[in-house]
């Protein structure tokens, strides 16, 4: 059994991204621990040192793929090199993260390689021979247990669903460095640019109350305001459907494609708990959910959870501190 | 131009319970169904490519039973000229690449300039079938696309949103496909004369089975509820009980 099992890894600016170990803890459970037949691959410019880095803190060996033009992502380059190189090698799962990147390339990847697409999978059922792959559905209510048909599936892992930690092993993988060609494509990838209001503010607040699209209309604002009042270094956050509104700006998101906080105590008031939103607050120390459905997914990650409609209690909570601890 | 912009409607099960397995994907409470919010922002870049270039056609198609007729009337209430129903009444559920299949070859001969979808349908969350249709037409494309401009007559130049605020940039020939992200623009309501306009309109009807549905490559083999397991307290009683509790919480952690 020889590389069975491909992990692409993610990396930019000289660094792996976590994710990366993500998704080689999915592999190593799809070959229950048996590392040998895993293989990642790195995709870029002068990827040599980072390879090396992986090879030590993973212990499985390392593929790399290089050439001056792969050193910014474009799907169409990365599909094209990554499809040439499964021709050659075919293996049965191939794992990448479910990222802006990972789920931009993985499906097209797929068609090339007439190979299943399992995406945002959060777990692997190992129990029988064959391997099946859980991920959420209908809006978060239900999981899915989902089995492939054929030779090569694509599995995208969900970011915060796997471990990060493996196990350390004495062994270092190899590393093997291929040069190869990059035809030009119709896709031309000119930068990378970083957005400049960075959620400063909620970066260094102790304590952030943050807002959804439960809260009705703008106007209910100043509910979340008052209750960010209650603390001396407080910042508002709110989810993205807040922002596309028109409630707040951008700078105020949290999430994966807002800003990752880690406040010591996050409010999340009329917040449904998208794993988009709630993937940005892991590192909060204690999690306050205010929501009128009792089964919100907020309420799984919350340490302390009110059922209750926002409009009515948060007037009565302010009254209430008023009256006891002014 | 002529864009064909992708609606599929989607099942948001809320606060009326949790959804039975046993009933799932059979027994759907029709008040739930509704257009895919993305699905609406990809429309809205249609019709504002139109407020340019008056010449623009915009098509709306949608894969399914007969009752997402809905969402294809309400992209053509929102200002699509045509609306195409790609029909399929079986029990089981399409997959991605099962949809992305039947789109790829209704659209392969009609001239698009551009396919867009939603970056992600709401209730499954797959963030496949933009992707997978640009792979079997082999256009290029771009995912979770957050500007796009024209340069020119066949170049488009676009932004896509990428983790953590940044931005890839990127530049692209045409015929190709952007699944569209929120917030790149404010999607309107329907005007009353657009209602009128395209209560008049017939919606084309194709059967998927005319247009070869592939064997699916994956198979759902299990539906269950996730482990309601809370790691939290809910707090109990009266509104103003629950207040209190809160606030001598907080005290108690000294946040207060
Ligand atoms: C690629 C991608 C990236 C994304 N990145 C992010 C991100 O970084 N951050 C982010 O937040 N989202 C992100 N999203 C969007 C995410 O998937 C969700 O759509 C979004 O987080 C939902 O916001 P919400 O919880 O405010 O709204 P909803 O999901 O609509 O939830 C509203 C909640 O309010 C509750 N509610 C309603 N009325 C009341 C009331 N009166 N009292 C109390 N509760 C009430 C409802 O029960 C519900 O739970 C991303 C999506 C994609 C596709
Ligand atoms: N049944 C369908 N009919 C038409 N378009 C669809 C359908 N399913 C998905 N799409 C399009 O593909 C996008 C991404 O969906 P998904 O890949 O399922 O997350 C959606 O926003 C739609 O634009």
């Amino acid at each position: 059994m020889q590389n069975k099992i491909a992990v692409i890894a993610q990396h930019a600016g000289g660094r792996t991204d976590p994710v990366t170990y993500e998704a080689i803890s999915c592999a190593v459970k799809l070959c229950a621990g048996e590392t040998s037949c895993i293989k990642i691959i790195v995709v870029g410019d002068r990827v040599e040192k980072i390879a090396g880095e992986m090879a030590e803190k993973t212990g499985v060996d390392i593929l790399a793929i290089e050439n001056s033009q792969l050193g910014l992502y474009n799907a169409e380059a990365y599909r094209e090199v990554l499809s040439d190189l499964f021709k050659e090698i075919v293996p049965e799962y191939i794992v990448i993260p479910h990222t802006s990147t990972g789920y931009d390339f993985a499906p097209s990847l797929a068609i090339k390689l007439g190979a299943t697409c399992i995406t945002a999978v959060e777990g692997v059922n190992c129990d029988n021979e064959k391997r099946s792959f859980l991920r959420t559905v209908s809006n978060g209510k239900l999981f899915a247990e989902v089995v492939s048909k054929t030779k090569t599936t694509i599995i995208t892992t969900q970011p915060g669903a796997w471990p990060t930690e493996g196990k350390r092993t004495e062994r270092k993988g190899s590393v093997e460095i291929i040069k190869t060609e990059v035809a030009p494509g119709k896709t031309k990838t000119l930068a990378f640019k970083q957005s400049d209001d960075l959620g400063m503010e909620m970066a260094n607040s102790e304590v952030i109350v943050s807002a959804g699209r439960g809260i009705g209309k703008k106007e209910n604002l100043s509910l979340i305001e008052d209750v960010a009042k209650l603390f001396p270094r407080s910042a508002i956050g709110c989810s993205r459907a807040v922002c596309d509104a028109g409630w707040l700006e951008y700078r105020h998101q949290v999430g994966i494609t807002g800003t990752t906080v880690s406040p010591r105590l996050y409010f999340a008031i009329g917040i449904s708990g998208a794993i988009q939103h709630t993937s940005g607050i892991k590192g909060a120390q204690m999690v306050v959910a205010v929501n009128n459905d009792p089964v919100a997914r907020i309420f799984n990650i919350a340490d302390y959870c009110v059922v209750e409609d926002l409009t009515q209690f948060l007037p009565v909570l302010m009254e209430e501190y008023k009256n006891n601890y002014k | 131009m002529k864009i064909l912009v992708c609606v599929k409607q989607v099942y948001m099960p809320g606060t009326d319970g949790t959804v039975d397995p046993a009933a799932a994907g059979m027994k759907y409470n029709p008040a739930n169904f509704r257009l895919n919010s993305y699905d609406e922002y990809a429309l809205e870049e249609a019709l504002l490519i139109k407020e340019r270039i008056h010449t623009t056609e915009i098509h709306a198609v949608s894969v399914g039973p007969e009752r997402v007729e809905a969402v294809i009337k309400r992209a053509m209430e929102m200002g699509a000229g045509e609306g195409i129903h790609i029909r399929y009444d079986k029990e089981e559920q399409l997959t991605p690449y099962q949809i992305a299949s039947l789109i790829a070859s209704y659209a392969r001969d009609k001239q698009y300039d551009m396919i867009m979808t939603g970056v992600m349908a709401e209730d499954d969350m797959q963030m496949q079938t933009g992707q997978m249709i640009a792979g079997i037409l082999d256009y290029p494309y771009a995912s979770s696309v957050i500007l796009q401009e024209m340069r020119g007559d066949a170049t488009v130049y676009v932004e896509r949103e990428c983790d953590a605020r940044q931005r890839q940039c990127l530049e692209m020939e045409m015929p190709c496909i952007l699944t569209i992200q929120s917030g790149i623009n404010r999607p309107r309501y329907p005007s009353l004369s657009n209602i009128l306009r395209a209560k008049q309109q017939k919606i084309a009807t194709l059967d998927a089975s005319d247009l070869r549905i592939p064997e699916s490559r994956e198979e759902i083999i299990r539906l269950f509820p996730p482990e309601n397991k809370p790691k939290g307290v809910f707090l109990n009683g009266t509104q103003r009980e629950k207040a209190s509790q809160l606030l001598k919480i907080l005290h108690e952690k000294s946040f207060l």
